[in-house]
């Protein structure tokens, strides 16, 4: 598994800027798919990927402060494409790593991880492609 | 399978007959403003499933015009769905007789509203179908699901205008598409109905106490879709073959299904 998760100082390959509201997830989960395709992810991982983000999405605006916005980057590496979600909150935000909302995430996603400021919750997914030689 | 028309006729087979005393006791909790909620959604949804045969019915007259009788069935639904909102029970008629003009009505509709937009939406109702049925082929000869530049090639087209009939079947997630009679009717068996879901061994899968609940909310079908890929962890296509589907249906009854299970977590 590669180790090169994003950190602040990396820049992010693509950022999608959204209102933090419900009705804009399917913009972001377009996106993903869209960079995933480009990728050339499988279908089946490109799907997987759609509705993690949409997963992720519904779990980080649950908590999101009214009025602000979503951000959204994007990490593009040959065979892998790393998203971290980020939203304002009003407090550190606990999880529940117990739901469903979160076994559905981590069994899409290769990888997922939450944390959490007073300000900020972020919710981070990498997708490995299952088709390793796509990614070359 | 019953033909759903008999419903009206007097005297009926005894099918027909099931059905309209379960429809009318569906409508009275529907209709009683003092019913809790939740029973009046779960005779909503009982009143649904009840008809949809009708709904197969309807749809099949429409088969061969070149839309899948899947997508009939669901635009279908809706129809059924205002239907059994608007049904005056007072009116004396028959349900069946009501809702018949509504569910053909709103299948003509898609047939109208497809014809207006012409040629884009026509290209990727083509391509759409074109990559369901490659992506059926690839999964077989590959032994894994194909990648969108797999799917161009095969195709002949570019990777941009896969991404974009991916796009378009996503798009296509409106209603129910697996949602069914529990067979009271028998036979007017929608898609789902004729997989064998029962096969598999889903009762070796663990499930967490505080998930139950949740699942236990969810029709049979769609918890055992539901399951398969997040408790057995089977891929989409691997679903597909196992029940017979198409992979793209797999994908649009796991995102509606998610949908859903967020709305009603919302809810609560």
């Amino acid at each position: 598994m590669a180790s090169n998760h994003p950190t602040s100082d990396r820049r992010a390959d693509v950022e999608l800027r959204l209102p933090a509201d419900g009705a804009y997830a399917s913009v972001l989960r377009t996106t993903t798919a869209g960079l995933a395709a480009r990728l050339d992810f499988p279908i089946d991982d490109i799907e997987d990927l759609r509705m993690a983000v949409g997963e992720a999405t519904a779990m980080v605006l649950g908590d999101a402060v009214a009025g602000t916005d979503l951000v959204a980057r994007f990490y593009q590496q040959p065979g892998e494409l790393t998203l971290t979600l980020t939203a304002e909150v009003a407090g550190p935000v606990k999880l529940d790593y117990d739901s469903f909302a979160w076994q559905v995430l981590t069994t899409l996603a290769s990888e997922a991880a939450a944390s959490t400021t007073d300000t900020e919750l972020t919710i981070a997914l990498t997708m490995l492609s299952s088709h390793q030689e796509s990614g070359r | 399978m019953a033909d759903q028309l008999d419903e009206d006729a007097p005297g009926g087979p005894t099918g027909a007959e099931l059905t309209r005393q379960r429809s009318a006791e569906l409508f009275a909790v529907l209709r009683d403003e003092d019913a809790p909620a939740e029973s009046r959604d779960a005779a909503r949804e009982g009143l649904v499933r009840l008809h949809l045969p009708l709904v197969e019915h309807c749809a099949r007259r429409f088969r061969n015009r070149g839309e899948p009788l899947e997508d009939l069935v669901q635009v279908g639904t809706i129809g059924l769905i205002k239907s059994v909102d608007r049904f005056d029970v007072e009116r004396g008629v028959e349900f069946s007789t009501y809702a018949t003009p509504t569910i053909i009505g709103e299948i003509k509709r898609y047939f109208r509203d497809k014809g207006w937009a012409i040629r884009v939406p026509r290209r990727l109702q083509e391509l759409r179908m074109q990559i369901g049925t490659a992506t059926g082929e690839l999964t077989q000869s590959l032994g894994r699901s194909p990648t969108p530049r797999e799917l161009a090639e095969a195709i002949g087209c570019t990777v941009e205008e896969i991404v974009e009939g991916i796009e378009s079947s996503n798009a296509y997630s409106t209603l129910s598409l697996d949602a069914s009679d529990d067979g009271e009717d028998g036979g007017a068996a929608t898609m789902l109905d004729a997989i064998g879901v029962e096969d598999i061994g889903l009762e070796h899968v663990e499930i967490r106490e505080s998930i139950k609940p949740l699942l236990d909310r969810l029709a049979p079908r769609e918890k055992k879709i539901l399951l398969l890929r997040f408790f057995k962890n089977m891929t989409q296509s691997q679903i597909a073959e196992e029940i017979g589907v198409s992979q793209m249906h797999v994908s649009r009854l796991l995102n509606r299904t998610l949908e859903q299970l967020r709305t009603s977590l919302e809810e609560d």
